[in-house]
């Protein structure tokens, strides 16, 4: 647990870093929103950790986010000004830039794999984001919504 | 456990990280439509570069870690999205019936476009894992329970996972950026397209399309977030109930049509 706190504030203040040049967010209006993020984060995994059922750690963290800036909490304005001022973008370069950086370890397996399998993958992927997409849209259509 | 403190593997990702933002956005027209490069893109593809073998600027080791970081790394992005997700909680109840309906694309979807074309080209059982989902972690799991861990089905769903974890992001951010700008889909619809269940790919969808439709990037990182949950919570559950029998159902009768000329020419391929 300490560990991934540790982590949590490193990636806090690269990201903050990168909020900065990206964003012209300063530092010092970014950290609080990224204090209370990683909060989140952290209190989402002690919960896992607590609670004997098995749920997976990324429906708590989703569930506590919403909470702490839904209607329902009295602080919830002051938490959603406060992480407003981190950009979503921000926060998810340093993520592409440790899957990035752990691409060579799969080079290997990808290198004995067929042409064939390749191929069906992009079709596989391709797939999942075109038909919930065309879905969506045939749906806001019929309903009205999102014009 | 003081591996995910690697200071390398950290240190390496704070330059990477004030590179790509310095370099910022940039949009490419291609003629169909337009392509959007951005600081997420940079940090993927020169992250990449510097952990290719050749170079041996990091070890296998290294790069393991830096996989579970990016495991971990992902729930900060999971509590952004949920903080940008609480205020929003009116109009994502008022979009739940869409909502709902298009996660049915999101499962049909790998089905409905990989399993005949993995039958055309000549798969045979490693179409099923290959297709019957997007493939992740847990998907592997349901698959190697099934029908075990050397099974050509299992070979598939592992050929389709490897090609998504290193390919997978960068292609489906191209793609997204594409379909936004040929100006068919509404921004909200593609966001919730963009739920594809997998952490990475996600962000970078999201990425491409708040790049594509400015004016809307929250709301399309809500629903892109709000998607992307459902298809996580329900979709081990969906898996076994739903997609294995009925990629194995379409299996059983698509083969025998489209996988007819390959029978002789591919045997023992794969």
């Amino acid at each position: 647990m300490l560990d991934k706190t540790l982590t949590f504030i490193l990636i806090g203040i690269i990201a903050i870093v990168g909020n900065w040049i990206g964003y012209g967010v300063s530092p010092i209006d970014a950290l609080p929103g990224m204090m209370i993020i990683a909060a989140i984060t952290i209190l989402g995994y002690a919960i896992e950790k607590i609670v004997p059922l098995k749920i997976p750690v990324v429906i708590w963290v989703s569930v506590i986010a919403l909470f702490v800036t839904s209607a329902i909490f009295p602080w919830q304005q002051t938490i959603v000004d406060a992480t407003t001022q981190i950009n979503f973008m921000a926060l998810a370069t340093p993520i592409l830039a440790y899957a990035g950086l752990s691409f060579g370890k799969d080079l290997k397996e990808f290198k004995k794999l067929g042409w064939r399998i390749v191929v069906v993958s992009l079709f596989v992927y391709t797939g999942t984001f075109l038909l919930a997409t065309l879905i969506a849209e045939i749906g806001f259509r019929l309903t009205g919504q999102f014009k | 456990m003081r591996e995910l403190l690697n200071w390398k593997i950290h240190a390496f990702v704070f330059v990477l990280v004030c590179i790509a933002e310095f370099i910022g956005v940039k949009s490419l027209n291609i003629g169909v439509g337009a392509i959007a490069f951005f600081p997420m893109l940079y940090a993927l593809i020169l992250g990449a570069i510097i952990s290719l073998p050749r170079f041996k600027i990091l070890s296998d080791k290294e790069m393991d870690i830096a996989s579970k970081i990016l495991g971990i790394s992902f729930m900060l992005f999971v509590a952004k999205l949920g903080t940008l997700m609480g205020p929003s909680i009116p109009q994502l109840l008022d979009a739940g019936l869409t909502l709902t309906l298009q996660e049915v694309g999101h499962f049909l979807g790998t089905i409905v476009f990989g399993l005949p074309v993995a039958l055309l080209i000549g798969m045979k059982r490693e179409a099923i894992g290959a297709t019957f989902s997007i493939d992740r972690e847990p998907n592997l799991a349901i698959i190697a329970e099934k029908y075990g861990a050397d099974s050509p089905e299992s070979r598939g769903a592992i050929g389709v996972y490897i090609c998504g974890t290193l390919f997978g992001a960068l292609y489906l951010s191209l793609l997204a950026s594409l379909i936004a700008s040929i100006g068919w889909f509404h921004p909200i619809s593609l966001a919730m397209g963009a739920g594809v269940g997998s952490g990475s790919m996600m962000a970078a969808m999201t990425g491409a399309l708040a790049i594509i439709f400015p004016e809307a990037s929250d709301d399309i990182a809500v629903f892109a977030g709000a998607a992307n949950l459902i298809t996580t919570i329900v979709g081990t559950f969906v898996c076994v109930v739903f997609s294995l029998p009925f990629t194995n159902f379409l299996y059983k009768h698509l083969e025998p049509i489209l996988g007819r000329r390959s029978r002789i020419q591919t045997d023992g391929e794969n």
